[in-house]
């Protein structure tokens, strides 16, 4: 046992692609994602308009709108078509457009309209732009009321019960700020963990029958494979559980992303995620047991876990098939442990069939170590 | 010069044909992917998300509020509970994504003429949860209010949508997904040939008749191989698949071409310059699968580009999928010409020269006479054995 432990140790560290793999890209990955959206919520996007009326109702309502924290009013633009060119080549995400005659219609009480138009090629920037359209469109028509209101004597409380008698207040439970960098590295590094532990795992034993030391990993194991697997995985173990410790520290204890359920509750679920996704490496390996094919099932089941977990395209809305394949995914099971334990703060016996789900992935691999042993020792590499 | 660039052409040609991988991942691959995420997001957009609704008022108001939310498209009322604690168990079971919650003083307050707010609790496991509750939410209210005040608004708004009817999730994340899969199967494939070459120390079984002055050869021949393969993939990719789903294809054939050439280029010589790094021929699905996922982010297509932080912006300028990306959006959904992308054709012209130069190099260290008569080592040898 001691023997394949050092055996393997030996074979990771003296292969730069393995150093690679394990540690620096997944860290790196975790610097980029985390750093990238440190902002939490995107500010100050660009906005333009297009004032044809020029007269102080419609100065007054730019500055109006410019004042919302979302948005910035960078440029205006002399016709639509401009401004069109100007979201056509990215300096925008939206504009908008004043027409002639605002001021004249306002006082006449005809109703003039102030159209925004809006970029929903970049979804996220566009739908953080609608989320206070309304309310923004509302409030600032309002304030052309409101002055005339205050004139009459009104109170404050009077002329907004008058301008918005209902209003909506909302209460984003766990991530009250729709911090994006909550929303998204919660979930997608801990994906990206899982990804690379399909790869190295299906690799490891790749290369196992690529350079045909799989029956000298059997002698040393006395024929049982399942303590050869074991071993083997368990040298990988430490590195993923090191590499995912700093993950979870990271985000819990330097980053202080919300976390009901304590730091603890969430390193299990990331251990479980390990165990899970390593297993699912050796059961990719145990079926489909040639590189080519097993490495390709690994890519597929890890880049579509980023889409089939639900994270940002909810599973209610993915196709019946899918939606059934999705209990195959480790990574669905580790997204709904952090959504009750984390975010909701519930505790984890709430979300058990998750937990039971990551584990039955280590019996799986387990059954299959026949399989395996079969495989590693009658199937010839392939290129 | 030139017969002897033909020859190494077919026979690069030939080798490919027979790898088993490189048909996985720049035939199979290109095919599949885009049909995959386009039928997983066919839905666009999240609907009918269940929420409950705990109403305190019980009047007449309050009533219509609820009616008017169950019969907007995003949302479902699915259960009335009798305070927010009930509600939330509701999200705790996974049931609702959401509680609406009307006080007590509703209608009294409104009748009064003071202000009332409905609160609106939301799950934050996804941002469409949220999106759908709270704009359903909102747009009833309005409705009310305009209802309420019995008076017209002096200025009215509208909002208008562009290059994505549906405001859907297709319609955003497809195009780039699209461009990107051109880009990381061209690495596969690149690197899962170049691979095989250092695997077994020859350039496609004429290892006997090249040498360091055939590296401009060998270059070109790669790139022409790939080239040839990929014009098909691109227009199956580019325009067959969002016409099949009905995406935005707004673009001009001509200039899509006009643009994707650098692209592929790019791509090409950014996968020779990557695949010079793979000892083996598994390296590269190593080394390429997990970049699709920080090469989609870095391109500014979720987060956007104009918040994204100068390190990582300028780190993102040497991908070509980041000009590729917004380029072929720009032209293909959002209907622009070639003037309103020339910043990102540029880019890619310059990508391409600075990525090609990298590769030349690789090329000619591949053939330097050293490395070239460099004996296999026993375990090279060995596998060379096996794989034939």
């Amino acid at each position: 046992m001691l023997e394949i432990l050092k055996r393997e140790i030996y074979a990771l560290a003296h292969e730069p692609l393995m150093w690679f793999c394990m540690i620096v890209a997944p860290l790196f990955c975790v610097v980029l994602f985390t750093s990238m959206m440190e902002e939490g919520l995107p500010e100050n996007l660009p906005l333009g308009v297009v004032d044809l009326d020029n007269s102080s109702t419609s100065r007054s309502l730019q500055r109006n709108l410019d004042a919302f924290q979302m948005v910035n009013i960078t440029e205006s633009y002399t016709d639509v078509r401009e401004a069109r060119k100007a979201m056509q080549r990215g300096d925008i995400y939206g504009f908008y457009y004043i027409p002639k005659g605002l001021q004249r219609k306002a006082n006449r009480q005809e109703q003039p309209t102030v159209s925004f138009y809006m970029n929903y090629s970049f979804i996220v920037a566009g739908s953080l732009l609608y989320k206070d359209q309304r309310t923004m469109s509302e409030l600032a028509s309002g304030a052309a009321i409101r002055t005339a209101l205050f004139a009459r004597g009104a109170t404050n409380n009077q002329a907004l019960a008058y301008i918005q008698p209902i209003v909506v207040e909302s209460h984003p439970i766990g991530n009250p700020w729709l911090n994006y960098n909550i929303y998204l590295s919660n979930t997608l590094l801990p994906g990206m963990l899982m990804l690379f532990i399909f790869m190295v795992t299906v690799y490891s034993f790749s290369m196992e029958q690529k350079r045909g030391t799989a029956d000298e990993l059997l002698r040393m194991a006395g024929g049982n494979m399942f303590r050869a697997v074991s071993a083997k995985m368990f040298v990988h173990f430490l590195v993923w559980f090191t590499v995912g410790t700093i993950m979870v520290v990271w985000f819990y204890e330097i980053l202080l992303f919300p976390c009901h359920c304590g730091m603890p509750v969430m390193w299990a679920a990331m251990l479980l995620l390990i165990l899970a996704s390593q297993a699912m490496g050796v059961f990719m390996f145990s079926a489909l047991p040639t590189p080519r094919m097993a490495l390709s099932f690994a890519s597929l089941w890890g880049v579509l876990s980023f889409s089939i977990c639900g994270m940002s395209f909810p599973l209610m809305a993915q196709p019946a098939p899918l939606q059934a394949m999705a209990w195959f995914f480790p990574l669905r099971h580790y997204f709904l442990l952090y959504v009750n334990c984390a975010l909701d703060g519930y505790p984890m016996l709430n979300a058990w069939p998750h937990v039971v789900c990551l584990l039955l992935f280590v019996v799986l691999a387990i059954l299959l170590t026949p399989r395996l042993k079969y495989a590693l020792q009658h199937y010839a590499y392939e290129a | 010069m030139l017969t002897k660039l033909n020859i190494i052409f077919c026979s690069m040609l030939r080798v490919l044909g027979r790898d088993k991988g490189v048909l996985i991942f720049c035939i199979l691959l290109p095919l599949g992917y885009p049909l995959l995420y386009t039928w997983l997001y066919s839905n666009e957009t999240v609907r009918e998300v269940p929420t409950v609704v705990v109403d305190q008022c019980n009047t007449a108001l309050s009533r219509e509020y609820i009616r008017k939310v169950d019969a907007s498209p995003d949302v479902r009322i699915v259960a009335h509970a009798q305070d927010i604690n009930g509600g939330q168990d509701f999200i705790r079971r996974r049931e609702a994504y959401g509680v609406i919650a009307i006080p007590r003083n509703f209608e009294r307050d409104i009748l009064r003429g003071q202000q009332s707010s409905v609160r609106v609790f939301v799950d934050m496991s996804g941002m469409l949860y949220y999106k759908s509750i709270l704009t359903s939410a909102t747009n009833v209210s309005l409705e009310m209010n305009a209802k309420i005040k019995a008076s017209t608004r002096a200025i009215k708004y509208e909002d208008v949508s562009l290059y994505n009817p549906s405001n859907g999730f297709a319609g955003f994340l497809i195009p780039a997904v699209l461009v990107l899969i051109l880009q990381q199967t061209l690495i596969l494939g690149i690197g899962l040939a170049r691979g095989t070459e250092r695997e077994l120390k020859q350039f496609t079984g004429f290892q006997q008749i090249l040498n360091v002055s055939d590296s401009q050869r060998v270059t070109l021949a790669t790139t022409g191989a790939f080239l040839l393969l990929y014009i098909p993939i691109t227009i199956y990719v580019l325009g067959i698949v969002p016409k099949m789903f009905s995406l935005n294809t707004i673009g001009n054939f001509w200039e899509l071409w006009v643009f994707m050439l650098p692209y592929l280029l790019a791509c090409i010589f950014f996968g020779l310059s990557i695949g010079s790094l793979c000892r083996q021929r598994e390296s590269i699905i190593l080394l390429a699968v997990f970049t699709s996922i920080p090469f989609l982010f870095l391109s500014g297509v979720s987060w956007p580009g104009s918040n994204l932080p100068p390190f990582w912006k300028n780190f993102s300028a040497v991908i070509p999928s980041t000009y590729g990306i917004t380029g072929y959006i720009k032209l293909n959904s959002m209907g622009a010409h070639l003037p309103e992308v020339w910043t990102e054709w540029r880019n890619l012209w310059i990508q391409a020269g600075g990525w090609f130069l990298l590769a030349y190099f690789s090329v000619i260290r591949q053939l330097w006479p050293e490395s070239f008569h460099e004996k296999p080592t026993d375990e090279q040898q060995e596998i060379t054995n096996n794989s034939k």
